[in-house]
């Protein structure tokens, strides 16, 4: 999710044709599939406390980053009720059009970073989606930077789900580290089958171990990547350190472009719960 | 292309439809009795008719536009083919048709929209297609307008706006489209089915087309809840709005005691108070609202009494009005006003400004020429107060004989109304004869009407603008006079024995040309090309036990009249009589004190001075 400014659509397609990939997903309707095998719970948020999200189990980031947190994003963060809430057993993040400290567009994005980092687990949330041009929900993860020594993209990113709000029946699924960053990530990209991701909640989620990581939606497994898809000469970043979840709905940037004058405010990602398995 | 005229012999619809209630009524309730359902048929063209499927042309439309094509075709072993004519095609001036089961309809509840492929020979813009026209009721009627299309094969959605309600539909399918810029061209329409996509979301309907309207209205006033649609999100995250019909929609009028609302949001006004229209689909609520303030019964303007073929009226209902552009431009930016000619009241129209400043209506498509007219008519009722410096100008435009805006031949007149004649919750009706408004210098292409009261006046009802003229002969008799006649001294009347002897043209070296003509069968004198002219009675008359003398007096042209009574001596006394007489004949009665020092008990002549062409009938004294 950072420093991508580069990135081609063009890219996701590039990926999107491994046989491997395709192999796996034909796999998924079978009664034989296993879509988890990690079972054990070692970490949730099921947010059934009304108001702030649980301060030990989240920080949030403020502002505009750098360049728009690196893709050129229009909104700012803010920690306000009404950018982000638990309510109703569910957590809100809200993308409002307005003008805020310089920004036209406020929303939300918490991180569990320093509060609960783990290496290799199942990591899920079930969350419905904002729809409309310009709006990219995320749910993803980066590895620890090591206290500011090591930087992105070597420090790895695994992208659990990237929404485009024009694209309400697809989400992705990706990893970046060096070499295989920005527009040249490792994705693969799922259609739910005659539905959509804004109109109900729906599971997303990694089952990530010792040189792979698993990619489901709901019950239906649909990419595993492995060292065997990397660029060659380039290293495996997801075998040697703790990684944090990241929440956010960002509001125009590289990866959707910007909202346009269809696009309908507030608008909200709601999350039910995220949880953490080993 | 915007007014397609749906000529069906509905009576095969009807009888369908009976028979079938008819079953339905026949059968006892029972397991085989739920099974009964209409056809879930999703197939309407694959490659070739589904069941029931079958093809009406619109009347006037070319009745060949659609073949089924093989050569054609996106896949499978045919195609839908529709040949848009020409402009001047002897078969039909567009293409157009509704495709129908007939077999009693389908039960589309399962599918959430109507998809096709389709291409054209050209780059081109479908006017409408859709669903749901049945030359029926049209209940459930749904369309996409200006569809965009191509030369590649595109699929296009159109999403059912409440797929519930498709029990029983048999309009499957239905377009119209007409010549591109004069040109006919191809299209070609396949895989034409209803499905179940699953990707359709976020709803949102709207009424008014999502403007919160807010209207003064009367009791007895009917107004309707149009602009309706539907909007879906598609799964490639663009929005398609379906225009919706009213079928779809469930209207609630808030308070029920000033106005009711019907199930095709026919408004009709009850009662004084606001009430505020609102609609959902499917238990989404539309988008707009129809505010309406019913200021309580409403009194409409007089009728007018011209004969048609004297006026050209710009908004009146009881003339055919001339072509008019808008009634109300909303000129930007400095205008003000809102209101045009929306108001219908027990089927009177009336135009309605609010919030005025200036507001104009124009007529350029063609101009009026009002140059055969001899006058100017308007009603108007000011609704807010008035303050005695309030002002409303009515301003004539002629845009001269360039026929356009702009240039040296351009001219107005303004008639200023004030309070002195205008008054608040009552019509004034204004009648200005055109020769007064010596500033409007052509009236040969009259181009705008405009009000300005730069908001001291704010707001008005305004009906019968028109303008006319009085004919120079009368086209009837003057009235028939009702005085007994043991009270009447008659001169010049059929309905009485008249003074014998009378000479009604002496010689007194008169310009007038006077003569006596038949007026729809009435003796009627007339005087053409008056100076003056005499009247010698064919006695000395003593009128003095009668109290007035009676006159009934036509003329569309005369600008000035005088009658005067003489006894001998001569002493004479003139009284001046309004002229011209813009509502047919005047009948006016003098009392005789008027004519003091004539001596009446010893009248001998009466005389006519002015100008213009005079008729007079009914000339008596009486008591």
């Amino acid at each position: 999710m950072n420093f991508r400014n580069q990135f081609k659509l063009k890219s996701l397609l590039v990926y999107s044709f491994f046989g491997g990939l395709l192999a796996i997903n034909s796999c998924s309707n079978s009664e034989s599939q296993t879509v988890t095998t990690m079972k054990t719970m070692v970490w949730a948020d099921e947010f059934t406390e009304d108001g702030t999200p649980n301060a030990a189990n989240w920080n949030f980031d403020i502002g505009t980053g750098q360049n728009g947190w690196g893709n050129n994003e229009l909104q700012y963060y803010t920690d306000r009720p009404e950018n982000i809430e638990v309510k109703n057993g569910m957590l809100y993040i809200t993308a409002k059009k307005e003008t805020f400290q310089g920004s036209n567009y406020t929303s939300a994005k918490i991180t569990t970073k320093g509060l609960f980092e783990q290496k290799y687990g199942r990591f899920e949330a079930k969350i419905k989606m904002p729809w409309g041009q310009g709006l990219w929900p995320a749910f993803w993860m980066l590895g620890d930077d090591s206290n500011g020594t090591v930087s992105w993209p070597a420090i790895g990113e695994i992208d659990i789900m990237e929404y485009r709000g024009q694209q309400p029946t697809i989400t992705h699924g990706s990893i970046h580290g060096p070499g295989y960053s920005g527009g040249e990530a490792i994705t693969k990209s799922y259609t739910l089958p005659n539905d959509r991701f804004d109109t109900g909640f729906h599971i997303f989620g990694i089952e990530w171990g010792p040189s792979y990581i698993n990619y489901y939606v709901d019950d239906v497994l649909y990419n595993q990547i492995t060292p065997s898809k990397l660029p060659a000469g380039t290293e495996w970043v997801f075998n040697n350190k703790q990684f944090y979840i990241i929440i956010n709905l960002a509001v125009g940037g590289s990866f959707v472009g910007s909202p346009n004058a269809e696009t309908e405010f507030p608008q909200e990602m709601i999350i039910d719960y995220v949880r953490v398995y080993k | 292309m915007k007014t397609i005229k749906n000529k069906f012999l509905k009576s095969t619809y009807t009888l369908a439809l009976l028979l079938v209630v008819v079953i339905g009524c026949d059968r006892e309730i029972s397991n085989e009795a739920v099974l009964t359902t209409f056809s879930n048929n999703p197939a309407v063209f694959l490659d070739g008719f589904s069941s029931g499927l079958q093809y009406y042309p619109f009347g006037g439309s070319k009745l060949e536009a659609f073949s089924v094509d093989t050569q054609t075709k996106y896949q499978g072993t045919s195609s839908m083919r529709f040949d848009v004519p020409n402009v001047g095609d002897p078969t039909g001036a567009y293409a157009g048709a509704i495709f129908r089961d007939d077999n009693g309809g389908r039960n589309l509840t399962k599918y959430d929209a109507l998809t096709f492929w389709i291409k054209a020979t050209k780059s081109a813009t479908i006017n409408e297609i859709g669903f749901g026209q049945d030359f029926g009721e049209n209940k459930y009627q749904a369309s996409l307008q200006n569809l965009r299309v191509s030369t590649g094969w595109t699929k296009f959605t159109i999403p059912i706006p409440d797929p519930s309600k498709l029990i029983k539909e048999s309009g499957l399918f239905w377009y119209a489209e007409g010549p591109e810029n004069g040109d006919g061209y191809t299209f070609w329409v396949d895989e034409l089915q209803f499905e179940k996509l699953g990707t359709l979301a976020q709803p949102r309907p709207k009424i008014l087309n999502g403007v919160d309207k807010v209207e003064q209205t009367f009791i007895g006033s009917k107004v309707v809840v149009n602009g309706l649609t539907q909007t879906f999100n598609l799964e490639n995250g663009l929005n398609q709005t379906v225009v919706t019909a009213p079928g779809y929609f469930e209207f609630t009028s808030s308070n029920p005691s000033v106005a009711s609302v019907d199930d095709l949001g026919n408004v009709t006004i009850t009662g004084t108070g606001t009430t505020k229209i609102t609609a959902t689909l499917n238990g989404i609520e539309a988008k707009g609202s129809y505010t309406l303030e019913s200021l309580g019964d409403f009194t409409p303007a007089p009728t007018p009494t011209q004969s048609a073929s004297n006026v050209l009226s710009i908004f009146s209902d009881a003339f055919v009005n001339q072509p008019v552009e808008y009634y109300n431009g909303y000129w930007a930016p400095f205008q003000t006003t809102q209101g045009q000619d929306d108001i219908n009241i027990n089927g009177d129209n009336i135009i309605k400004y609010s919030q005025l400043n200036f507001v104009g209506i124009q007529f350029t498509q063609p101009t009026i020429n009002i140059s055969d007219m001899s006058h100017f008519h308007i009603d108007i009722q000011v609704k807010d107060q008035m303050q005695s410096s309030d002002y409303l100008i009515v301003r004539l435009f002629d845009i001269g004989s360039d026929n356009s805006f702009g240039g040296s031949d351009d001219s107005s007149a303004e008639l200023r109304l004030t309070p002195t004649t205008l008054s608040t919750g009552n019509w004034v009706g204004y009648d200005i004869a055109l020769r007064n408004l010596t500033t409007l210098r052509g009236k040969n292409n009259l181009a705008q009407i405009v009000f300005v009261s730069d908001a001291t006046i704010t707001d008005i009802l305004v009906d019968n603008i028109y303008f006319y003229k009085v004919p120079t002969a009368p086209t009837v008799a003057a009235p028939i006079p009702t005085k007994p006649a043991a009270d009447v001294i008659s001169v010049f009347s059929d309905a009485y024995t008249n003074i014998a002897g009378s000479d009604f043209n002496p010689n007194w070296g008169q310009a007038t040309v006077a003569s006596q003509v038949p007026i729809a069968g009435n003796n009627t004198l007339k005087y053409a090309g008056l100076n003056y002219q005499g009247l010698q009675l064919g006695s000395s008359q003593n009128v003095s036990g009668m109290t007035h003398i009676h006159i009934d007096y036509y003329s569309a042209n005369s600008t000035s009249l005088n009658l005067s009574l003489i006894s001998s001596g001569p002493v004479e006394k003139l009284k001046a009589l309004t002229v011209p007489t813009s509502a047919g004949w005047s009948s006016i009665d003098i009392p005789l004190s008027n004519f003091l020092p004539v001596n009446l008990s010893d009248v001998i002549q009466l005389k006519f001075d002015g100008n213009g062409d005079i008729y007079l009938d009914n000339i008596y004294f009486f008591k």
